[in-house]
């Protein structure tokens, strides 16, 4: 009998006991990278690098930095071009043509969190490289493509929104909810985190053509050039000439002779072309395998828009104003390369419009509009095929920085400056269209730099910056009010996550 | 053993051929069999006069020269013979013996003679008779059972069984819940029975978690659900069948045909990881059940408050559902066989504006108010058609369900085989799902101590779903385009931007095998009286291959689909996906269950250890260019440009240790304390492991003395339970960080894959708990005609997990962290009358009302959470504290601008005549984002359910509905409006604002997107009769015949009607997002199936 108890309570026991080794629920995430594999990866820091460059494909209809949605509602807010399409198509555009958007408009909500998720990815990549124990030089490199890609990326957001929060380290999650985060920091302060960005990559990136870098990363010249820009705008024309100059001076960048081949995705002749002489920095896109090795939409978003009947090439949004059509000077060869213009129905024949590729796109009664984007056109039979030939994702390389524009920086410096050799700088941008030279001045600098930088997504934040936008804009029709259309709203989706911290710009409130 | 096993050899000698239908007479024969031992001698001498055949044979036996072996029943051993010999042989002394009998005999080794009758059932004679109970319904399922035998079968669905049996044994009939009644055959063949009402409905022995109690028992809140009631209703999933049925359970279905449904609990008391209650199948956890024939189910038990739940700890925050399946009982074979055969059609559809319509209202949007130029001209609406898009997406759908059972069992092996065959084919073209299930649950008793139980079950399903997104597209698409004409497709998207979707249906196909492989092996050892080891490993393997194909099909050229060219709608190259998810679980559970009663004080303790993990890997990859021709729908068939590849996997494991104690005194009062700390591999280690305590009491008033003398209880109950029961139903590695992987760029023109660290995590997530109090009454009355229950809850969740949506500014949108605290107070009340009027006619109704209220508390430290992103109109939801989960908040449409002197005041100045009012709630003469209020949510304030059964002699009709209220329903179809050109309702088109028609709650003609406002927001309330069934039985003496045991046709409507003010497709919006669960958009149309079906019996 007492056996049997001890028995039973052995049993008993070793049911409760029946439990699982120690390290059962020890689980590793499965066949994914954690931020400690990442450390211990060799290749890692170049990875981590490689996926901040990535958030420049951030486009479509959805998180922006520089693709579809920043490029048109820039454009569309000018007086370079119209909305396009149909009417009644894509009213959140329709409403930045009209200065009637509102903070719920998608687009700025859209521009504002693709923005940060490039901010993001740069300020982790940072921080671990930061504890990364690879050779100084090689990490001093890597970090200074992060830290030239965040100073863009804030560039962009100041230039847009005015005052946003400043994030330039790693906050915990727990910590989105703290009133530091989620406080929008004075422009000054946000103007001096990109200047200290731009400054350390200009002085830790090689120049174009060395050894220790590669087609499409950020270089010397690319942080030198964006921080002339940065320093243009707040009219610092000291460093704008001294950083021109040195970009100039450095001899890596020449002007492609023909402006028609700047926008091509082959080189003719040895001109132009992708990364071509006179490119700067450019997003790079490619064919590959998932098709998502580009900013989705950008080109199919600007292509010419057809009635039916006709296998059109996009959306036909973003369409280039008669304004800018006709403000180029006679024989400038900027204007059919900017513009495709649609030609009239009648009278018959109606020959259409042949393209550079020799696509023949109809006359208007099968078109939407009169006018497209020539510099987003990609073209079907000339150029890189997706391997579905799906329209949507055309491998177009996005210009971000040309050398024209480091040589009208230049200018408008000198002009600031009293220094005579700007109109040198002028006139070769001038000169490379047939244009005969002009005089310098501020005033003629701001307009080449309208007809050479058209449909580049500048002209809104020139005219903002040139303190004319609302003159300019009104005449233009638009219903621009000052001291408040200069900026746009900061999206109300993130103030109610911020619990209204976040203010808002003037007029939007 | 080796003598039985002779004896088993002599009579397969005796009869070759031998049956497995006749397996149970084997037994019964062995098991009567007798025999003697004999000794050497070849001849007989025997005098007998008038004397019965046995004692003759016995006196032979004496001699000692023969055995006889025969079974004593055998009616002629009883016939009286005179016989006289003198060294006879044997054989001519049987000959003699046998005479005029149906006896005869097969001499065998060692003089032993098996003697056996040539008709052999001859000895039994068939009795049968209908058992009711005390109120006079019939009572299916009883055992009919020989006593001292394994003879057995078992009442049909009317009451009625038939059983050969000897004319002198004892009939033994058996029920749960019944008292056990022995009847003495005396040579009878009809006996009726009527069970004892004595046992009450309260002695039910039930499913609990890791066991089973008596309803007596319980002190939580627990619903029992008949298999006979489940598989009455023409659904896929058991748990569809319980809609309406159990207080507090809010059963949410989809027209879709594998759709799991939706299931709450009490109110919504969770934001992630599903909101859905914890499946268990026959004591292993589950979280699908759409495999589950309900056929095979014998009960559902619906576990809701946490002294019944907090057995299953970790998962049990959102209630419990048991599921127990069939298996094979003591008795001859039973065979059934069920068939339903039916149709199915969209319930309730939205009528969209005909081509005129539509023309009249995009033109004047846009002449009036747009741009000036007609949308619609006269040319395309005299050359096109006038297309009912739903008409065209939509079809009949043919439904059938088949099912076959065998059971039975003998003392060692008990037995259930079934399988199952439904089809499906759902109500929008190109849309099918057929399930084959079968399953096998057998029970070994190897010793009296020992048991042995295997539960396996297949399922097969085979699915081809439609992209939903038809039904939107069919909402906005314009009407004059014609759907197909001369096999050509009509260019929608030249009329208004969408895709013709007749053609998306033609052009894809979306495929699946499921393969679903459930076993489970128990071992059950009872060492001592009171003690039981029991031990279950189980296993589930669920794959699902798909397979995609999307066809090339061009918009010009010679491959043209399209009536006019230009279509943005194409698909240059064919395009192959082929994705196999293979699911794989283990759970392995070991208890030990110590039942002792010390005088009046009975105790039953369980303790346990539960072990689980969870494996998924899923593989996959596409191509384009793959033939058209189904048979080279392979990868490898493809083009290697453009091929993708991918392979994941998840792994999560949990470990808990359990324990529970019940102990009553005298049946009178009642105490079950449980006891639970649970373990898992997605919480970070320091947060893991979590103790989950409840105590439930319960108070059988009705036992005490004092309530001797009263008449009017037959039960009386009170119970009280507190508990805690946590969940941890989140992804495997949310306090990780994971890196974004293959991120391709190009430098040097080369791809290069990169990875991102941009997911943002809590290093320190914890336990969801759910702390709740239930407070319940049970009562019978008038003899348990009336009976029913009411519960109050308070179910409060703390550091409830919730994805927070984060500002941008952190890269990532949202995160899962412990900030929340949800509410469910509520009320539940069940009534159920039952009645017989006479021998011809009874009755029952039943109702149930649940009454929740759900309310946020310190969420997120403050920040409320918005979600329900309606098209271009941003959030239309918003959680926050003091409101429901996914309260709606918007702008108040508060009426319609009729002129220009009402808008220049206003705070719209840029209004039209015709535009809808907004509330200026904050007086600032503008409507802006501040403006919104809150609305109510999806969430109903009140659920319930009737039904009523009626039964005149054979016909039984059955009628139940259910319904909610205080619910709300955002008309995000409606409120989308993707483009200018597309279609509104006939609704909008006809009442629109004009300066004609100023009296219309509709706004004028309008080309854009109105924003989000109450205009969309509509009462969810509805009634729906969702299940009316008329059954025949037939009579047993008809059946008998044609050797059936029951047989019952039967007709049934699923969802006949639905009582809704709503004007879009169904207020039942089967939606997981707890967040914005009340919104409708391209969701799946609720159906209606009329069916026909018979069970039959043998």
């Amino acid at each position: 009998m007492k056996n049997k108890y001890i028995i039973t309570a052995l049993l008993i026991g070793s049911v409760v006991a029946s439990g699982c080794k120690k390290d059962f629920l020890e689980v590793e995430p499965q066949g994914q990278t954690t931020e400690v594999l990442a450390l211990t990866d060799a290749s890692a820091a170049n990875k981590l690098i490689g996926g901040v460059y990535n958030t420049l494909y951030l486009g479509g209809f959805g998180k922006t930095t520089v693709g579809f949605l920043w490029a048109v509602s820039n454009d569309v807010a000018s007086d370079d071009a119209d909305k396009g399409s149909t009417p009644g198509d894509f009213s959140p555009l329709g409403e930045i043509d009209n200065f009637t958007h509102t903070s719920t408009n998608f687009i700025f909500d859209n521009i504002w969190s693709g923005h940060y998720s490039g901010i993001v990815a740069a300020n982790k990549a940072i921080d671990i490289l930061n504890k990364s124990t690879i050779e100084a030089a090689a990490k001093n490199r890597l970090l200074g493509e992060a830290r030239f890609l965040r100073g863009f990326y804030y560039f962009n957001m100041v230039r847009f929104f005015g005052q946003v929060p400043k994030i330039i380290s790693v906050p915990l999650p727990s910590e989105g909810n703290s009133d530091a985060l989620n406080t929008r920091a004075p422009v000054a302060e946000i103007y001096a985190a990109i200047i200290d960005d731009l400054q350390f990559a200009a002085d830790n990136l090689p120049l174009k053509g060395e050894s220790t870098t590669q087609t499409g990363r950020a270089n010397k010249g690319a942080a030198q050039a964006f921080l002339a820009k940065v320093y243009l705008y707040q009219k610092n024309w000291q460093k704008v000439f001294d950083l021109t100059n040195a970009v100039i001076s450095s001899g890596k960048y020449s002007l492609v002779t023909d402006y028609n081949l700047i926008f091509r995705e082959k080189s003719v002749g040895g001109q132009g072309g992708n990364n071509n002489s006179e490119s700067i920095f450019e997003v790079q896109t490619g064919v590959n395998a998932g098709e998502n090795a580009v900013s989705p939409l950008y080109s199919n978003s600007q292509g010419a828009r057809g009635r039916g009947g006709w296998n059109d090439l996009g959306f036909g949004f973003n369409t280039p104003t008669s304004d800018l059509a006709g403000i180029y000077e006679g024989g400038d060869t900027r204007r059919n390369a900017t513009i495709i213009f649609i030609n009239p129905s009648t009278p018959a024949p109606a020959t259409g419009t042949v393209l550079w590729d020799g696509l023949r796109i109809p006359s208007k009664d099968s078109v939407e509009n009169d006018r497209y984007n020539y510099k987003a056109y990609h073209s079907p039979t000339a150029e890189s095929p997706q391997v579905t030939s799906n329209k949507d994702t055309k491998p177009k390389n996005i210009r971000l920085m040309r050398y024209s524009e480091v040589l009208l920086m230049y200018a408008e410096a000198a002009a600031m400056l009293g220094n005579a050799d700007g109109a040198n700088k002028l006139n070769q941008v001038r000169s490379r269209t047939n244009l005969l030279p002009a005089t310098l001045s501020q005033a003629n600098v701001w307009k080449e730099r309208r007809t050479e930088l058209a449909m580049e997504a500048d002209r809104f934040l020139d005219l903002v910056r040139q303190g004319r936008a609302g003159v300019v804009l009104r005449a233009h029709g638009k219903a621009f009010v000052d001291g408040k259309h200069e900026l746009f709203p900061v999206p109300q989706a993130q103030r109610d996550l911020s619990g209204n911290r976040l203010t808002q710009n003037n007029g939007y409130q | 053993m080796k003598k039985a096993y002779t004896i088993l050899k002599a009579y397969k000698a005796l009869k070759k051929p031998l049956l497995i239908m006749k397996l149970t007479l084997v037994l019964m024969f062995v098991c009567t069999i007798q025999s003697w031992a004999g000794v050497n001698a070849q001849t007989i001498t025997i005098n007998a006069n008038n004397k019965e055949i046995t004692k003759v044979l016995s006196a032979i036996e004496k001699q000692g020269n023969f055995r006889f072996i025969y079974n004593s029943r055998l009616k002629d051993l009883k016939q009286k013979v005179s016989v006289s010999f003198t060294n006879a042989l044997i054989k001519d002394v049987l000959q003699q013996l046998f005479a005029g009998t149906s006896l005869t005999y097969l001499e065998m080794e060692n003089n032993l003679v098996a003697i056996k009758s040539v008709e052999a059932d001859e000895i039994d004679i068939r009795v049968t008779g209908k058992i009711t109970n005390s109120s006079g319904e019939a009572v299916p399922g009883v055992t009919v059972r020989v006593k001292g035998s394994t003879t057995g079968t078992s009442s049909g669905t009317d009451g009625t069984y038939a059983l050969n049996v000897p004319d002198d044994a004892t009939l033994v009939f058996s029920s749960v819940g019944y008292e056990d009644e022995e009847v003495i055959v005396g040579g009878r063949t009809t006996i009726d029975v009527t069970l004892k009402s004595a046992v009450k409905l309260i002695d039910q022995v039930i499913v609990v978690g890791y066991g089973t109690a008596r309803k007596k028992d319980l002190t939580g809140s627990v619903a029992s659900v008949s298999g006979a009631e489940l598989a009455k209703q023409p659904v896929l999933t058991a748990t569809q069948a319980v809609q309406g049925k159990v207080a507090g359970v809010q059963v949410i279905t989809s027209g879709d045909p594998n759709a799991l449904p939706i299931i709450r609990i009490r109110g919504t008391g969770t934001m992630l990881g599903g909101a859905n209650p914890l499946y268990v199948v026959d004591g292993v956890i589950n979280d699908d059940i759409r495999n589950i024939n309900s056929a095979d189910i014998t009960s559902m038990e619906i576990l809701k408050d946490a002294s019944a739940t907090a057995i299953y700890g970790m998962r049990a925050a959102n209630g419990v559902v048991l599921i127990t399946t069939k298996k094979g009982r003591v008795g001859r074979m039973q065979i059934n066989y069920d068939a339903t055969l039916g149709i199915k059609e969209a319930s309730n559809l939205v009528n969209m504006a005909g081509a005129n319509q539509y023309a009249g209202y995009a033109n004047e949007a846009s002449v009036y108010y747009g741009s000036g130029d007609s949308i619609v001209t006269k040319a395309q609406l005299l050359n096109g058609g006038n297309t009912d898009w739903y008409d065209e997406i939509l079809k009949t759908g043919f439904f059938q369900n088949h099912n076959l059972s065998l059971s039975g069992g003998s003392e060692k092996i008990n037995y259930f085989l079934s399988a199952g065959m439904l089809t499906d084919e759902g109500i929008i073209r190109t849309n099918d799902f057929k399930r084959f299930t079968i399953r096998n649950n057998n029970d070994y008793k190897i010793t009296s101590k020992f048991k042995v139980s295997t539960l396996l079950s297949y399922a097969r399903s085979d699915v081809r779903n439609v992209d939903l997104g038809a039904f939107n597209v069919a909402y906005r698409a314009a009407p004059y385009v014609p759907a197909k004409l001369n096999g050509l497709y009509g260019n929608t998207s030249l009329s208004n931007n969408v895709g013709n979707p007749i053609l998306d249906q033609d052009k894809n196909n979306n495929s699946g095998i499921g393969d679903r492989f459930q076993a489970n092996l128990v071992a059950e050892f009872k060492p001592l009286t009171w003690l039981t080891l029991r031990s279950s490993y189980g296993i589930d393997k669920n794959n699902f291959r798909s397979v995609l194909y999307g066809f090339k099909y061009a918009n010009q050229g010679p491959d043209n689909v399209f009536t006019t060219s230009g279509s943005n709608q194409v698909r240059p190259n064919s395009r192959l996906t082929v994705t196999e998810v293979q699911g794989n679980r283990w759970v392995w559970d070991n208890t030990a269950t110590m039942a002792k009663k010390f005088g009046d004080h009975n105790f039953n303790l369980l303790v346990g250890t539960t072990a689980e993990q969870i494996r998924l890997n899923e593989i996959g990859g596409s191509r384009i260019d793959v033939p058209e021709d189904e048979d080279q729908w392979y990868l490898n068939a493809g083009a290697t440009l453009g091929a993708t590849n991918v392979n994941s996997g998840d792994k999560s494991t949990r470990n808990s240790y359990l324990s529970r104690l019940n102990y009553n005194y005298k049946d009178k009062y009642f105490l079950t304390a449980t006891g639970r700390y649970d373990g898992t591999s997605r919480l970070p280690k320091d947060n893991r492991w979590g103790f989950f305590p409840s105590v439930g009491a319960g108070w059988v008033i009705s036992s005490e003395s004092f309530m001797n003398d009263q008449k009017t209880f037959d039960n009386l109950k009170l119970r009280a339970s507190y508990g805690k029961v946590g969940n941890d139903g989140i992804p495997s590695n949310a306090f990780t960080a994971l890196a974004t992987p293959n991120l391709p760029y190009f430098f040097n023109g080369t791809e290069v894959l990169n990875f991102r660290l941009e997911q943002l995590f809590d290093p320190q997530i914890r336990w969801e708990v759910t702390t709740e109090v239930n407070l319940g009454l049970d009562f019978a009355l008038l003899q348990n005609k009336l009976s029913g229950s009411v519960d109050v809850y308070d179910r409060k969740t703390e550091d409830a997990l919730v994805r927070i949506k984060t500002p941008t500014i952190l890269g990532d949108d949202e995160y899962i962290t412990n900030a929340a605290t949800f509410t469910n107070k509520g009320v539940e009340l069940a009534l159920d009358w039952k009645d017989k009027v006479n021998n011809d006619w009874n009755y029952s109704i039943g109702a149930n009302a649940a009454f929740n209220q759900n309310r946020i508390k310190n969420l997120n430290g403050g920040t409320a959470i918005p979600d329900g992103g309606v098209g271009g109109q941003g959030t239309t939801t918003l959680s926050d504290n003091g409101q429901p989960i996914g309260s709606f908040y918007l702008w108040e449409a508060i009426g319609i601008f009729q002129t220009a002197q009402e808008i220049s005041g206003s705070a719209q100045p840029s209004a039209k005549p015709g535009d809808l009012i907004y509330r200026d709630v904050d007086g600032n003469k503008l409507i802006d984002a501040k403006d919104r209020v809150f609305q109510g949510s999806y969430q109903p304030k009140v659920t319930y359910g009737v039904n009523a059964s009626l039964g005149y002699k054979n016909l039984d009709l059955s009628v139940n509905g259910y319904g909610t209220g205080g619910g709300k329903i955002y008309n995000g179809k409606k409120a989308a409006r993707g483009d200018f050109r597309d279609n509104i309702e006939t609704d909008v088109a006809k009442n629109r604002w004009t300066p004609n028609n100023t009296g219309t709650g509709v706004p004028r003609a309008n080309l854009n997107e109105l924003p989000a406002s109450t205009y969309f927001l509509e009462k969810g309330d509805f009634f729906r009769i969702n299940n009316l069934t008329l059954g025949y039985t037939l009579g047993s003496g008809v059946l008998s015949r044609v050797k059936m045991e029951s047989l019952r046709i039967y007709a049934t409507v699923q969802n006949l009607a639905t009582f809704t003010k709503y004007t879009g497709f169904t207020p039942e919006i089967s939606s997981d997002n707890t967040l914005a669960g009340g919104i409708e958009s391209s969701i799946y149309p609720t159906t209606r199936t009329f069916a026909f079906g018979v069970n039959v019996g043998f």
